[in-house]
């Protein structure tokens, strides 16, 4: 069940990513890389910045949580290690995400007011229906919530937050390329997993159908409230002329990130986010159930 | 001549792909955006996106690994004609 992983050790892990991607980072970019000007000046997008940031810290915390708590519930050692190292990818992720906040002007001492305020409610939900299957040792379910679902859906999130940002700010888009590349393995972790444990086992197909019903709500519903906040087109073209700036260009899924209204991100994003996410379920061999709210 | 004969063979450069162990990277290139077209030794790994590339052409039957996401694929023909990767569990 675990064939996958082969190939996989710490030696393998240390050479992709300290010896690879995150070599010469410092918090996940490059030495002497800052926040725009722009974006340090402008408060609307500071806040906006600030507000994103405290999402990312906030799903990376329970997926550090998650994954760590995955390594005692799981059946195998070859599992048990590759959890510790997505631990760390975690842990990581928690620490380049959270110095950002600081980097964009948050004091340490309000980091957690910040955080509590600001964090979307559906993604708490999320985190506290993962992690109480966590407690529970509930391996399965541990990996369809976190690899699949959570990571498997922020993947999508993090490669658009990623294209939007190459121009206008390559500090957050070099820390974005090393935790997409982070993604990989954890998002490969879960189908493969959970693909192979269908195979072998096509009597847990419901069950984990299951769990994917009763997982994915929030995270769609955390996806779908985060682009109802932040300014809208016509907020950042005035500050664009006031400033003399003009609009990057970038583009994903044809769409111009940079002059795109709620309605077009939240349609791109759903088309790709569940479009995506269905298939890689069909691969698995899990037909996708829609979520009903709870 | 077999067809198996008859496969070209590439010599693969670094393409700056850093995300697996440096005596791999050669193996693999990232997607340069929607117009970026698959040479007939490279396959799309539909896992975590990355190209995966080989030493020869590529043939449905044909077995490769992605190693940034660990991902054992298997070459096959789709509905288009063109080759396709499925993930073998």
């Amino acid at each position: 069940m675990t064939d996958f992983l082969k190939g996989y050790d710490i030696q393998y892990w240390l050479e992709s990513t300290a010896q690879g991607y995150l070599e010469n980072t410092e918090y996940g970019h490059l030495a002497g890389e800052r926040e725009p000007d722009l974006l340090m000046e402008e408060d609307t997008f500071r806040e906006e910045s600030i507000s994103t940031t405290v999402q990312l810290v906030m799903g990376e915390r329970c997926a550090l949580a998650a994954s760590s708590g995955l390594i005692n519930a799981a059946p195998d050692e070859a599992s048990k290690r590759f959890l510790a190292t997505q631990t760390l990818d975690e842990a990581r992720h928690v620490e380049v995400f959270t110095q950002r906040l600081y980097d964009l002007g948050v004091k340490q001492n309000e980091l957690e007011d910040v955080l509590n305020d600001r964090v979307d409610p559906n993604l708490v939900k999320f985190a506290e229906a993962l992690l109480e299957k966590v407690d529970k040792k509930d391996f399965v379910a541990g990996v369809v919530g976190q690899n699949i679902v959570l990571e498997g859906m922020a993947f999508c999130v993090f490669e658009m937050l990623h294209e939007s940002s190459v121009a206008t700010n390559p500090k957050f888009a070099h820390i974005l390329s090393g935790t997409i590349a982070d993604e990989r393995r954890h998002v490969g972790f879960g189908e493969n997993r959970i693909g192979s444990l269908i195979q072998q086992h096509p009597e847990r197909k419901a069950d984990v159908e299951k769990l994917q019903k009763d997982m994915t709500y929030h995270m769609l519903a955390t996806f779908g409230s985060q682009f109802t906040q932040g300014p809208s087109p016509e907020e950042v073209d005035k500050i664009m002329a006031k400033r003399g700036v003009e609009h990057s260009e970038a583009e994903w899924q044809g769409v111009k990130l940079n002059r795109a209204s709620t309605e077009e991100l939240e349609a791109v994003l759903s088309d790709t986010i569940l479009k995506e996410f269905k298939v890689r379920l069909g691969r698995i061999g899990i037909e996708y159930q829609s979520p009903a709210r709870p | 001549m077999s067809q198996q004969q008859k496969r070209r063979r590439y010599e693969l450069d670094d393409r700056g792909f850093n995300e697996v162990p440096q005596k791999y990277r050669k193996y693999y290139r990232r997607r340069e955006g929607p117009d970026d077209e698959l040479a007939p030794n490279e396959i799309l790994c539909p896992v975590c996106k990355i190209i995966v590339r080989s030493n020869r052409e590529l043939r449905p039957g044909d077995r490769v690994y992605c190693m940034a996401c660990l991902t054992r694929l298997r070459i096959a023909e789709g509905a288009d004609g063109k080759l396709e990767a499925e993930v073998e569990y």
